[in-house]
């Protein structure tokens, strides 16, 4: 019995992310009418009509909170995921739990017109019990930076800032652009992006990642494109790929080393070009690794690191 | 003639319950007490106590001594003991469980010590002297198992498991053996030979044994002694033939003792 | 029938130490990127060299150096190194314990103080226990107390509910114990939900990433705990003969009961505290081996000793190699032959009745 439930468990969590792994983007065009009522289809193809611009709106995932601040929409978000920490004045807004421990009581309570969430942290039974509430229920669910676009659309349609979505994507398509244009690759510099430590088992992230399209974008090798998504890898593997570069995203918590050290200090390390040369970044603050605006930023610190500040 | 065991004043409590009350009674040397009385006497609490199985009140002297600040292994040396069941799990040979019966003996992680302070002690048996091999070898021989010395304990049958754990106890060499209903899972053959065994042992000078039995013919037969037991208390106590007469047997099991017995004699009678 | 003798004799411990090595030797010699045998063995040959030649003439130990060198000196080495220690203690813990208890079914896994363990070395993490002098110190001696924790509250409840410790019952309180390590595990993941990543690590045991300084600890555990349980084996022979009898023939039985379950806790704490909870390692390997050798501790501890070394070892090179360049969690691959084992001795245990 004890087995089947831990088995069971680690189970789920392995199909869970090897089903999250499997999600390709379904980024649809969105309808964008100018007269109300508005409707838009969300990213998993579901088309939700409203009569107008939502004005209370819950946010489940910290991407999507993100996208609603930077379009100047932050002010009609009554409640938020756990996970939701940017921008800093996020934190006031009510917390309303995340993934399975989400509490749908709380997000009624909050009388919202509009729920934003993801795939892949939220199921099925949630979204049915929400819309049965008589809350829309608008998926977001971008797996790359096209997906981001469209989101970001998506959600200034459903808020009436059609424009300022507009101008953000323009901005962050120019702003992409430009880096694209800058960089000058000599096609042979490798990344190794680390999303886990040594110490709790290293994660790569592969191809179909934030992280590796902006590394090609830079001009950048992801030493790991042969893995799809994030995924465990051998510490031999990643010694023997010798990157150039390393990218790290492991959060610093006050003690012990800094991330960057606790890498350069790793045994059989010290013959990596990234070691040697102290090419280590630690980007912890998720700039690249989740599906919102701050990419650019995340994209633009990747680029001062690896081509040098002007 | 000297006594082996003293219990004075033995009383047990397990939980809210009185097992044994205010019991006393005594076992000389070369002498075989019987202890018998009808389920839930507290005949194997008194067993338990006796070998500190279980927390009691009251005094047990082994040889003037208190077993109760005797080492785990001096204890062993004096008193062996055969549980009423012993569930094996495991596929021990038959040798290995009466080996193991040398444990009390063995020099112990460290012999120097051991050595040092085993001069003085009084109770230390002549026969530890002999060598682990040969006790393990006749207690073997003495209960009959030597043929099946190889075989795993798993496969015997409860009579030759319970024959392996009494050989055991008498591979530990003890002075007293103590014996909870050591014919509990024998056959007529066997019982009559494990106790012709026991009485044999038992001619070797310095030597005493107790045994709880139900079978009240057995007890008068082989037993120099009785004590009878009725809820918790001593219902009497003396030689076979004083205890075991029809009054106090009626008052004990509170049936006809004495004509039940007869009727179940008479049988046999008429078949002849 | 087959008798087996009393101990493990030379030519025996010749065996076992030659397939030990034999499986060391392979493993070093495998993994995510091939290295040709030709090198790994120059390497090694230069490494042990470099070493011997710094202590002869007491100057810097010059070792080989190359990516090849790291990977191999730095990283597979270790993890080897650790591995087989790791295996050789839990597999003792699970032979100890299935001896004291006298049930073939008794293992820190299956018991649930693993999981115990584990909650500790959480604890340490979540609520900063550190001690400034030993780093990694922390988790461990929580890892360690919080194992015979367990072992006392699992082993209070099971004598209170059934004093013969029938295989039933040690299933159930493994159940149940698990379910409230594991509640309490979420309740402490709550306090500290932004280091979910670092506790959930404790619940999937992996090898990655260890080096000498886990090597030496292992050893040093092993060489303390694992010599405690050695020195006792006639009295776990007694144990699983039955605990009554024990006492009968003249064992110390609360003493020596404390003293092994301290071993078994030191054992399995300081294996939690270095690669988390490695399952079933302790239930697989007694129980193959006790068919070879027999359920005489004098034996079955040494075998038990390199069984589950070479079985650690053999599991990790799988979790190593066979998703190359992913790695699985070891902990997976153990539990995946330990489910399997475990029904079989449940099977064979029921069937006896």
């Amino acid at each position: 019995m004890k087995i089947s439930v831990k088995r069971t468990r680690t189970l789920a969590a392995l199909l869970a992310a090897a089903m999250l792994l499997a999600f390709t983007a379904c980024g649809t065009e969105n309808k964008e009418t100018e007269s109300s009522p508005i409707t838009v289809t969300d990213m998993m193809g579901r088309e939700i009509t409203l009569e107008k611009p939502a004005e209370r709106i819950v946010a489940l995932t910290p991407s999507d909170c993100e996208i609603l601040y930077a379009i100047g929409a932050g002010d009609a978000l009554v409640g938020r995921g756990t996970y939701c920490d940017y921008p800093a004045e996020v934190a006031d807004v009510p917390e309303v739990g995340s993934g399975s421990d989400t509490n749908i009581e709380q997000i009624l309570a909050l009388e919202p017109q509009v729920l934003l969430m993801s795939t892949m942290s939220q199921t099925e039974e949630q979204a049915k019990q929400l819309e049965d509430a008589g809350v829309r229920v608008v998926i977001s669910d971008a797996q790359d930076i096209e997906g981001v676009y469209t989101a970001i659309e998506m959600i200034g349609a459903l808020m009436g800032k059609d424009e300022e979505a507009a101008a953000l994507v323009q901005s962050m398509k120019t702003a992409f652009a430009e880096l694209e244009e800058k960089a000058e690759p000599d096609g042979s510099k490798t990344i190794y992006f680390e999303v886990s430590p040594l110490e709790y088992g290293l994660w790569a992230a592969g191809k179909n990642t934030f992280m590796d399209e902006v590394a090609n974008m830079l001009g950048l090798k992801n030493c790991f494109d042969d893995l799809d998504g994030w995924a465990s890898v051998s510490e031999e593997q990643v010694l023997e790929r010798n990157p150039d570069y390393i990218l790290t995203i492991t959060m610093y918590y006050g003690e012990g080393p800094l991330p960057e050290e606790e890498i350069m200090a790793r045994p059989g390390w010290e013959n990596v070009t990234a070691v040697k040369n102290g090419a280590i970044l630690n980007l912890q603050n998720n700039e690249l690794s989740r599906p919102a605006p701050r990419l650019v930023d995340g994209a633009r610190m990747l680029y001062d690191f690896v081509y040098g500040e002007e | 003639m000297r006594e082996m065991l003293e219990v004075k004043a033995l009383s047990v409590r397990l939980g809210q319950k009185q097992i044994l009350e205010d019991l006393s009674f005594s076992v000389g040397e070369g002498e075989w007490l019987m202890i018998a009385g009808p389920n839930g006497a507290g005949k194997s609490t008194a067993v338990r106590a006796m070998t500190r199985g279980v927390d009691y009140k009251g005094t047990v002297l082994f040889q003037g001594q208190d077993i109760r600040r005797k080492k785990s292994v001096e204890l062993a040396r004096c008193i062996g003991v055969l549980a009423q069941s012993n569930p094996v799990s495991y596929s021990f040979s038959v040798e290995e469980v009466v080996s193991l019966g040398r444990y009390s003996h063995a020099p112990g992680l460290f012999p120097f010590f051991r050595r040092g302070t085993a001069e003085q002690k009084p109770d230390a048996p002549e026969a530890s002297q002999n060598s682990d091999r040969d006790m393990v070898e006749y207690a073997l021989e003495l209960t009959g198992m030597t043929r099946q010395r190889g075989q795993s304990v798993l496969t015997l049958s409860g009579g030759e498991l319970q024959r392996t754990f009494l050989a055991q106890a008498l591979a530990q060499d003890p002075r007293l053996l103590v014996l909870d209903e050591p014919t509990n899972h024998l056959d007529l053959l066997y019982q009559k030979q494990v106790f012709e065994l026991i009485g044999e042992w038992l001619k070797t000078p310095g030597r005493a044994v107790i045994s709880v039995t139900h079978d009240l013919s057995l007890a008068k037969a082989y037993g120099t002694g009785v004590l009878l037991l009725d809820h918790g208390r001593k219902a009497a106590l003396g030689k076979a033939e004083e205890v075991l007469t029809p009054q106090v047997l009626e008052r004990v099991y509170r049936m006809d003792v004495y004509g039940w017995m007869r009727k179940m004699l008479s049988q046999w009678a008429e078949e002849t | 029938m087959r008798v087996h003798k009393e101990r493990f004799s030379a030519p025996e411990y010749l065996l076992f130490t030659a397939v030990t090595f034999g499986i060391f030797c392979f493993c070093v010699c495998t993994g995510s990127v091939s290295i040709p045998l030709k090198d790994t063995l120059s390497l090694i040959r230069d490494a042990v060299c470099g070493v011997i030649g710094s202590w002869i003439d007491h100057t810097e130990s010059v070792l080989p150096e190359g990516t090849t060198a790291s990977i191999l000196l730095a990283v597979r080495l270790p993890r080897v190194l650790c591995t087989a220690l790791t295996g050789a203690a839990l597999s003792l813990a699970g032979a100890a314990m299935q001896g004291l208890l006298k049930n073939p079914l008794a293992d820190g896994s299956t018991l649930g103080v693993s999981s115990g363990a584990a909650l500790g070395a959480v604890c340490a993490i979540a609520f900063g226990i550190t001690f400034p002098a030993l780093p990694f110190a922390g988790t461990m001696v929580t890892a360690v107390l919080f194992a015979f924790l367990s072992l006392l509250l699992i082993l209070g409840l099971a004598y209170r509910l059934d004093h013969s410790l029938s295989t039933d019952t040690i299933i159930l309180i493994g159940v149940v114990f698990s379910m409230f390590v594991s509640s309490l595990m979420s309740i402490v993941i709550t306090f500290a939900a932004d280091r979910v990543q670092h506790i959930t690590f404790w619940t999937m045991g992996s090898l990655q990433g260890k080096g000498y300084p886990d090597v030496l600890v292992l050893l040093g555990a092993l060489v303390f705990f694992g010599g405690v349980i050695f020195l006792h084996s006639r009295e776990l022979n007694a144990f699983a003969m039955g605990e009554e009898n024990a006492g009968h023939i003249g064992v110390n039985v609360r003493r020596v009961r404390l003293v092994l379950l301290i071993a078994v806790s030191g054992l399995i704490g300081v294996c939690v505290s270095v690669g988390g909870t490695i399952g079933f390692v302790g239930l697989v390997t007694p129980h193959m081996l006790r068919m070879l050798t027999g359920p005489n501790h004098r034996r079955l501890l040494p075998a038990s000793l390199f069984g589950g070394a070479c079985f650690l070892m053999l599991a990790d090179l799988a979790a190593r190699t066979l998703l190359n360049p992913r790695e699985l969690n070891v902990g997976i691959v153990t539990s995946l032959a330990g489910a399997v084992v475990f029904i079989l001795i449940f099977y064979r245990a029921r069937r006896r009745g």
